[in-house]
């Protein structure tokens, strides 16, 4: 009975949902750990993001967190120069969008893991002009103090209602995600990434689905960047360096990439670690190298992937083309 | 010419070559690892900061030769290349898209080396430096160089001579790029594809080492030497073409002299950036590298 | 003395009793976030090991116990935000300290202002932690631009008319250092020629010191980081600059060491220093402890670190509600008015946190085994507010 309740997606968005916002509510009463669950949320909307890209489209962007700071950083410009919030927000996300989709070129000439490490050289570069661009960034001093977004009477988005805020954005993150990939666009998106060649000869344009799948996962990028910056209050070239992306991706390949659910239970599960781990310091590091380990020799398609669906290998998750494609 | 401009001449020179063999032993180390199991060795800067850190305590804490010292810890290499492929490396052999499974179990053990030498090394000090193998300045004309610099980088290039010739003319060279080529064919020929793949496993990571320790000799370096070589020996590795040691060769020098000779006219940051920018332009127009076969 | 001992004990006893019905005899705890893993850690591991020193003589019988809650901030500006949340929130610290890197401790500082908690910044240069308008925070070491500041005084003083080179690598740090250079250079009649900047994660210096050579400065200034610090100097070194030509900002123990004998005769600046002559009584035992302890000289990092503990411990002997409310410990901490226990410099800080700045120069004479030797030159000292260091360091 709960089986089946269970197994329609609106149930388990549903589900998902009452879960978002009653974990800030709560946790109301300490500051810190509703803090946690805020930079929890802001990572479950990222990681559904990098899922679009990495476990839908075969793509696996390691620039994922610059694009985010590019965004971040437009939006601390902006307000700094009197926009409100609410103005800036979309158009910085909307700028790392673009951003993302001219970064994302690459991807249509190379293939699987070679996107990959070009994406890591771009990540390198897109840190390295956020310390470079001083005026624009502040270099790696960062910027301190950014002010909360206002609200509509002249009070400011902070406490409970901001991690509500920050709920409501992952719900409606994952449910885009389910509303793209229940469509054409998102079947489209799996025959590219089975095998692009196929697809093309399909009348796929593949060039068309890839670059759309970069706008929308980098536009989850951007708009998760510009509500995390405020939230944490500071920003630097690290807030947004490469291990972030790696992080992002990990929560993905974690909990199971391709499937919705994997890369929320992923990001619910990774993004506290730090956090949680700070009195632990001497291991902290190594636990966390060990529990990668450790996945992807026991659980190589993610914990959703692996433990869920074991009994029938999803073809879904069997994408044998990535990567050795390229010559 | 006068001796100013004689002197930046030698030392844009030296400085190239310097950096560049050294470029290019880490990038041929890895596109040798690459190229035959698709293993895109993410902890190959963790292996070369562990080779540098290695020579630093053997001659600093415990007095060795840093000759003695250097050949101990690439020595020391094989059997670690023995264990990790035994333990961890084999079990992917035969996974389909393997590489992002390395990627991952790679960037894995990046953590682990990261962290443990975070509170070990990291606390003991934030800068290292081992003592010189030869001691004393040459002069090329007016142009002083350190002899220990010149050792290091004569000892590279020997070694990447050394590698030339072994994968071109010895029968693991060839075997190897039968490998390289095309797996089951060369099984079918009668070659043993896990006794190459595990051979290039250890051969990859102690040419990294050679790289490691070799910078150590050249170079004072800290814990974040380990992302920049990782990050520079990837960039060479696609731009030069994934499994080409000639293109790892080539592109590794060029590297090293694009950073020597644009920071004389633009500043070094300048220089970083135009190197990453030309891979993303040269990736655009030739994906598959410049030298792949 | 009796007489005074034994009021204050009684002051103590009353106000343990006052505090009695709400705080019990808790202690008072103070949040320490720093540096213990990532790129930093050497740093924040100096620092922690200066505070235990500390530590050892803090709590005699019969004052309220002072503790130190330490947290690694992994050298990451918003883990270093969440440090700080939790013991502002969990631990209900009084105050905050601890970081040593510039981005950690600017991330904490718009926590500290944000949420009005006191922050004692030992080890942090970088100006804007003193910014105008900042109330809670308060800083032990002289901002960086004023480093800059204090070594055209030293070059100007030295010789009128100077050139200098200047070298440095692209961090917050150092960029702030080479503001306050660039800035009094011309008001001073020094040249600045050539001026070169490393980006982060540099190699080889090799070719631009031949550059600095061909220019035939007076000095050069040398701002690095980390191991690209040490290449730096000895690359100018092998390339024909002369030790006494070289400048250093600012030297630690194992930037000295590695610098070695080749570079005796060199000049760094520094804020405390084992070879000062005129240390306290207790800074010589200071010096003495960690060297037993840690087999190493202390530098100004572990001595501000010490410092901050006994700081600490002040404000809450003079007034034992601080050790309950922060805005009485701020008080406390504005109204300071002591000295450094190990070198007898004052401290007291202006209305933005910020304290009477000085530099000690100092030559290296030798380098051996185990430390070095080194002699004071010069010693300034000047207002925060002499050069616009707030303007030139955004």
């Amino acid at each position: 009975m709960i089986d089946r309740i269970l197994a329609s997606r609106q149930s388990q968005l549903a589900l998902f949902a009452l879960l978002a916002f009653a974990v800030p509510l709560l946790l109301s009463g300490n500051r810190y750990f509703a803090f946690i669950a805020g930079i929890t949320l802001v990572h479950v909307l990222w990681a559904s993001g990098m899922n679009l890209l990495y476990g839908y489209t075969g793509l696996m962007p390691l620039m994922f967190a610059g694009i985010a700071g590019i965004s971040s950083y437009l939006v601390v410009g902006l307000t700094s120069i009197g926009w409100s919030f609410w103005l800036a927000m979309p158009v910085g996300a909307l700028a790392a969008s673009l951003v993302g989709v001219v970064l994302g070129l690459p991807a249509l000439r190379l293939k699987g893991f070679y996107f990959t490490l070009c994406s890591l050289v771009i990540q390198t570069v897109i840190t390295l002009a956020f310390v470079y661009f001083v005026n624009l960034t502040n270099g790696d001093t960062g910027i301190s103090q950014i002010p909360l977004p206002t609200l509509p009477g002249g009070a400011s988005l902070h406490g409970l209602p901001y991690d509500l805020v920050l709920a409501a954005l992952a719900v409606i993150g994952v449910f885009v995600l389910i509303r793209l990939v229940d469509s054409g666009f998102g079947r489209r998106l799996i025959a590219v990434r089975e095998d692009d060649e196929l697809a093309e000869t399909l009348g796929i344009g593949v060039t068309r689905q890839k670059l759309t799948a970069f706008f929308v996962g980098s536009l989850y990028a951007g708009i998760g960047g510009a509500f995390y910056t405020p939230y944490v209050g500071f920003i630097s070239p690290r807030s947004f360096d490469v291990l972030i992306s790696l992080n992002v991706w990990l929560m993905v390949a974690f909990g199971g990439r391709g499937t919705i659910w994997g890369p929320v239970i992923g990001a619910v599960l990774l993004a506290p670690v730090p956090f949680l781990l700070q009195d632990y310091y001497m291991i902290k590091d190594v636990v966390y190298g060990l529990l990668i380990i450790g996945v992807i020799v026991l659980l190589p398609a993610g914990i959703v992937g692996g433990l869920v669906r074991r009994p029938k290998p999803d073809p879904e998750i069997v994408p044998a083309t990535v990567g050795e494609g390229a010559r | 010419m006068s001796d100013a401009t004689l002197i930046i001449l030698l030392s844009t020179l030296t400085t190239g070559l310097m950096l560049g063999v050294i470029f290019s032993l880490v990038a041929v180390g890895v596109t040798i690892i690459y190229g035959s199991i698709w293993m895109p060795n993410a902890a190959n800067g963790q292996f070369f900061l562990l080779a540098s850190l290695f020579v630093w305590s053997a001659t600093v804490s415990f007095g060795l030769h840093p000759a003695f010292a250097a050949l101990l810890v690439i020595g020391a290499s094989v059997p670690l290349s023995y264990l990790l492929e035994a333990t961890l490396v084999r079990r992917f052999y035969d996974v389909p898209n393997r590489n992002i499974s390395y990627f991952v179990l790679t960037l894995g053990i990046t953590q682990i080396l990261a962290g443990i030498f975070s509170i070990t090394y990291g606390v003991w000090s934030d800068q290292f430096q081992i003592p010189p193998i030869v001691a004393g300045v040459t002069m090329i004309g007016p142009f002083p160089i350190a002899n220990n610099r010149l050792a290091a980088m004569l000892i590279a290039g020997a070694l990447l001579a050394a590698l030339f010739a072994l994968l071109r003319y010895h029968k693991y060279g060839r075997a190897l790029r039968a490998v390289f080529q095309n797996r089951d064919a060369a099984a079918l020929r009668g070659v043993d594809v896990r006794g190459i793949y595990r051979m290039s496993f250890v051969l990859g990571n102690a040419v990294v080492f050679a790289g490691g320790v070799l910078f150590a000799c050249a170079y004072s370096f800290d814990l974040t030497v380990a992302w920049t070589m990782a990050i520079t020996a990837f960039a060479i590795m696609i731009i030069g073409g994934p499994g080409s040691v000639l293109g790892a060769l080539v592109i590794g020098i060029v590297f090293g002299f694009t950073q020597a000779i644009v920071s004389i006219f633009a500043s070094p940051t300048v220089a970083a950036f135009s190197y990453l920018g030309a891979m993303l332009v040269i990736l655009l127009f030739k994906p598959s590298g410049l030298f792949a076969r | 003395m009796t007489r005074h001992m034994s009021t204050a004990v009684l002051a103590a006893a009353l106000v343990a009793a006052a505090a009695g019905s709400a705080a019990g005899q808790e202690s008072v705890k103070v949040g320490f976030v720093t540096e213990l893993t990532g790129p930093w850690a050497f740093f924040g591991s100096s620092c922690v090991a200066g505070l235990k020193l500390a530590e050892s003589t803090l709590n005699p019988a019969g004052k309220r116990k002072l503790e130190f809650v330490t947290i690694d901030n992994q050298t990451q500006p918003a883990q270093a935000v969440a440090a700080a949340r939790n013991l502002d929130v969990q631990s209900k610290v009084i105050a905050l300290s601890g970081p040593t890197s510039s981005d950690t401790a600017l991330a904490m500082y718009g926590y500290a202002e944000q949420n009005k908690v006191p922050f004692v910044v030992p080890v942090a240069a970088f100006p804007q932690l003193t910014k105008p308008g900042t109330r809670y925070t308060f800083r032990l070491e002289p901002n960086a631009a004023g480093w800059g500041y204090a070594i055209v005084q030293f070059v100007a003083k030295q010789k009128p008319g100077a050139k200098i080179a200047l070298v440095y690598s692209d961090y917050a740090l150092m960029r702030a250092i080479a503001a306050g250079l660039k800035y009094q250079a011309p008001k001073s009649g020094v040249k600045i020629e050539p001026e070169i900047i490393f980006p982060q994660g540099s190699n080889d210096a090799t070719v631009q010191a031949a550059q600095v050579r061909a220019a035939n400065p007076d000095w050069v200034v040398v701002i690095g980081a980390g191991g690209f610090d040490n290449t730096l100097t000895n690359q100018l070194l092998d390339i024909g600059i002369k030790a006494e030509q070289i400048i250093h900002p600012f030297g630690i123990t194992t930037q000295v060491k590695n610098w070695g004998k080749r570079s005796v005769g060199s000049l760094y600046g520094t804020f405390f220093d084992a070879n000062l002559p005129e240390l306290t009584a207790e800074g010589k035992k200071f010096v003495e402890d960690f060297r037993a302890a840690n087999k190493r000289q202390p530098s100004y990092v572990e001595n501000y670190c010490y410092v901050t503990a006994q700081v600490i411990r002040r404000v809450i002997d003079a007034d034992p509600g601080a050790g309950d409310d922060r805005e009485k410990f701020r008080a406390g901490m504005a109204a300071l008015n002591t000295k450094e226990s190990t070198s007898n410099i004052p401290i007291a800080f202006d209305k933005n946190g910020a304290r009477k700045e000085y530099m000690y120069f100092m030559q290296i004479q030798d380098v051996t085994e185990d430390g070095y030797k080194s002699k004071q030159v010069y010693y300034t000292e000047w207002d925060p507010e002499v050069i616009p260091v707030y303007e030139l360091v955004k």
